[in-house]
């Protein structure tokens, strides 16, 4: 009895070190993630204190005296813990910009004239009031602000589906056969994926400028589609073959035996079996697609993708890391959805084939 | 007769079934890949004119800084693929476990590969610049006091050694993921009767980890390791969106250089192309020699 009970302790025991070791480690490994997030909510005046603030804020406190021009605005600085005069100025106009772009604070002028109102009929020195943030304030402004963000937006989308349809249709075939058959060129086949792989893709991406250039299709999604499928075929035939090794062939064979031609056996036991692992292996695709810069920086003139939108905001924004921050998040939140999916068909995509 | 006819001409049929499944990658490949590959050999070996010469790997190899780069690459080269391969053989075996909640677990130690190049780029310019989220991180801990800042990209005098190691930590913080899924794909197929016995005739954990799981994980390390060699000797562009192009000169960065940053002078495109034949001889080689070595090449001719 005695010894269940400290068996089951130091089984308690055990477990809590265990998970506050995972914890630990997840925290690590996620603590960059954290902070870009963070900063993505941050209004611009924030991003740009040291320390960083640590968590977004959720509203702004405001101090509002008199002034030589007309108001002083004054913000609290979470910072160093005081309040600090943005503003001296008697237009509501240019308070209610500043307000919104600088603090990314809700506000409205009718808000604004209502608290000098305030503060006139108060006969007091000054007067504190707090607004709530708007904290998707830098996500709209990215979108609004930065041209062409929504048009990249559809444009890597559809980049992504032709190369998701290119190569799974492509490389599936060759997937297919890798699994079922034995024939000549099989090991030259698996080696392809790491051939291919061998030459920088930004070298083969220059001299593609010409040859997509010359069949009209430099600046178009298609071309994009086209060089981004080279990669992805490789790896759709080494995650298809694995998945139709998954698949025992007796079940096509047996198809076959009731009659069923080849074609007909893949096509209504083989595929369907197959279907979620194919799945998988487009999300693995669009993931691949979806991330790509580089190639889509050198290919890509007027019609850019959102990668690269998001790059130029990195680059160009020096005085917007917040803005940057928040096309960085957009553009990772559908590749965290498709990662949060495929981690279920790990198993089937990578267990089969190796070098 | 006619039988015996349709009979081998079916069989025929068959036989050519695997090709013509092959046929699209083969196509597919000649079109987009050897073709742009031939333009760039043929590129490394003429001069802007167009005649044979051998001038451009001259001048890739009296470059200034092609030797400082090949160095950075191979020191980067060296470190992060034997980090990266401990880190992720380590998360798999912890993962492969299967306790409760390992399947979020898993989701959360995929979330670094999931993230954008650009987003990665944003995340560690933020966090390194003298203002960024990693110093006020330490200040708020109290490792740093008030004023003091740690000048992670820059300072006074450039320190290499230390660039490079932010280089290998940031690289092996986003791609250990990657190679995490290979290696634990790999341990989930592997027989549990094996490392069962191994337990029953009295191994602990690290014997039957040395002895049984890692002999029969060998494909995988293998498909894991290779995979990243051939990226590892590729990588560029995290160095150039965190220090720009030229402070630390690696192979591919070099390519992207005169390509990119020199187009004007008339030997930017022979310098992209020599550098490009070069880095891709030196990613063959590696390849080949690893796979020699490790005995991939063995393993085909008993399979």
């Amino acid at each position: 009895m005695n010894r269940k009970v400290n068996k089951k302790i130091i089984k308690a025991a055990k477990d809590t070190v265990f998970y506050l070791f995972l914890t630990t480690l997840i925290a690590g490994m996620l603590l960059p993630v954290y902070f870009i997030v963070s900063l993505s909510f941050l209004s611009t005046r924030e991003a740009y204190r040291y320390p960083l603030p640590l968590v977004p804020a959720l509203k702004t406190d405001f101090e509002l005296t008199y002034g030589e021009n007309g108001y002083i605005l004054s913000v609290w600085d979470r910072t160093d813990k005081e309040y600090q005069t943005v503003l001296d100025t008697n237009e509501v106009e240019k308070m209610e910009v500043y307000i919104k772009a600088r603090l990314g604070t809700k506000i409205t002028q009718e808000e604004i004239r209502a608290e000098i109102a305030r503060l006139e009929n108060s006969g007091q020195e000054s007067i504190f009031f707090t607004k709530p943030r708007s904290l998707l304030y830098n996500y709209d402004t990215f979108f609004k602000v930065t041209r062409d963000a929504v048009p990249a937006l559809i444009r890597s989308i559809e980049i992504a589906a032709l190369t998701i349809l290119i190569s799974l249709s492509i490389g599936g075939l060759a997937g297919y056969a890798f699994a079922r058959y034995i024939f000549k060129g099989k090991d030259a086949l698996r080696f392809s994926v790491l051939f291919v792989r061998m030459f920088p893709g930004v070298a083969i991406a220059l001299p593609m400028v010409f040859i997509l250039a010359k069949a009209n299709l430099y600046d178009e999604p298609l071309g994009l589609s086209l060089i981004y499928s080279v990669g992805a075929i490789g790896l759709t035939i080494w995650i298809t073959a694995s998945i139709f090794m998954g698949i025992p062939k007796s079940l096509e064979e047996a198809a076959q035996v009731f009659g069923g031609s080849k074609l007909q056996a893949f096509m209504r036991v083989t595929l369907p079996l197959a279907l979620p692992g194919l799945a998988a292996s487009a999300m693995y695709t669009f993931l691949g697609a979806w991330n790509e810069t580089v190639a889509a920086i050198i290919l890509t003139q007027f019609k850019p993708t959102f990668s690269v939108v998001v790059y130029q905001t990195l680059l160009g924004a020096q005085g917007n890391v917040n803005l940057a921050a928040a096309g960085g998040i957009a553009m990772a939140l559908p590749a965290l959805i498709f990662t949060f999916f495929l981690r279920r068909y790990i198993n089937q995509m990578w267990g089969g084939v190796t070098v | 007769m006619v039988a015996t006819r349709s009979k081998s001409l079916r069989k025929m049929w068959g036989q050519a079934t695997p090709y013509l499944l092959i046929l699209p990658v083969v196509i597919y490949y000649a079109i987009f890949w050897v073709r742009p590959v031939i333009a760039v050999i043929i590129g490394s070996f003429t001069d802007a004119s167009g005649v044979f010469t051998l001038q451009n790997f001259v001048m890739v190899f009296s470059d200034e800084n092609f030797w400082p780069a090949l160095n950075n690459t191979a020191i980067i080269v060296l470190f992060s693929v034997t980090i990266e391969f401990i880190g992720a053989l380590f998360l798999a075996l912890l993962i492969n476990r299967k306790f409760f909640g390992s399947g979020i677990f898993l989701f959360l130690t995929l979330i670094p590969m999931a993230l954008p190049a650009v987003a990665t780029g944003a995340m560690w310019i933020t966090g390194l610049t003298a203002h960024g989220w990693i110093n006020s991180l330490l200040y708020y801990l109290g490792v740093l006091a008030e004023g003091e800042k740690i000048y992670w990209l820059g300072g006074i005098e450039p320190n290499p050694t230390k660039l490079l190691a932010l280089v290998i930590i940031i690289d092996a913080w986003q791609v250990i993921p990657s190679m995490m899924i290979i290696l634990l794909a790999g341990l989930q197929n592997l027989p549990k009767a094996a490392k069962e016995a191994g337990y029953v005739f009295g191994g602990n954990f690290m014997t039957v980890l040395r002895k049984i799981t890692m002999p029969m994980l060998r494909p995988t390390i293998q498909t894991a390791v290779i995979l990243r060699l051939i990226s590892a000797i590729q990588i560029w562009l995290i160095i150039v969106l965190l220090l720009g192009f030229g402070r630390i000169p690696v192979l591919v960065e070099r390519i992207v250089y005169y390509h990119e940053e020199v187009p004007g002078l008339n030997i930017s495109y022979q310098m992209a192309a020599g550098y490009t034949i070069v880095v891709s001889t030196i990613v063959s080689l590696t390849a080949l020699v690893y796979l020699r070595v490790s005995g991939a090449f063995k393993k085909e001719e008993t399979a």
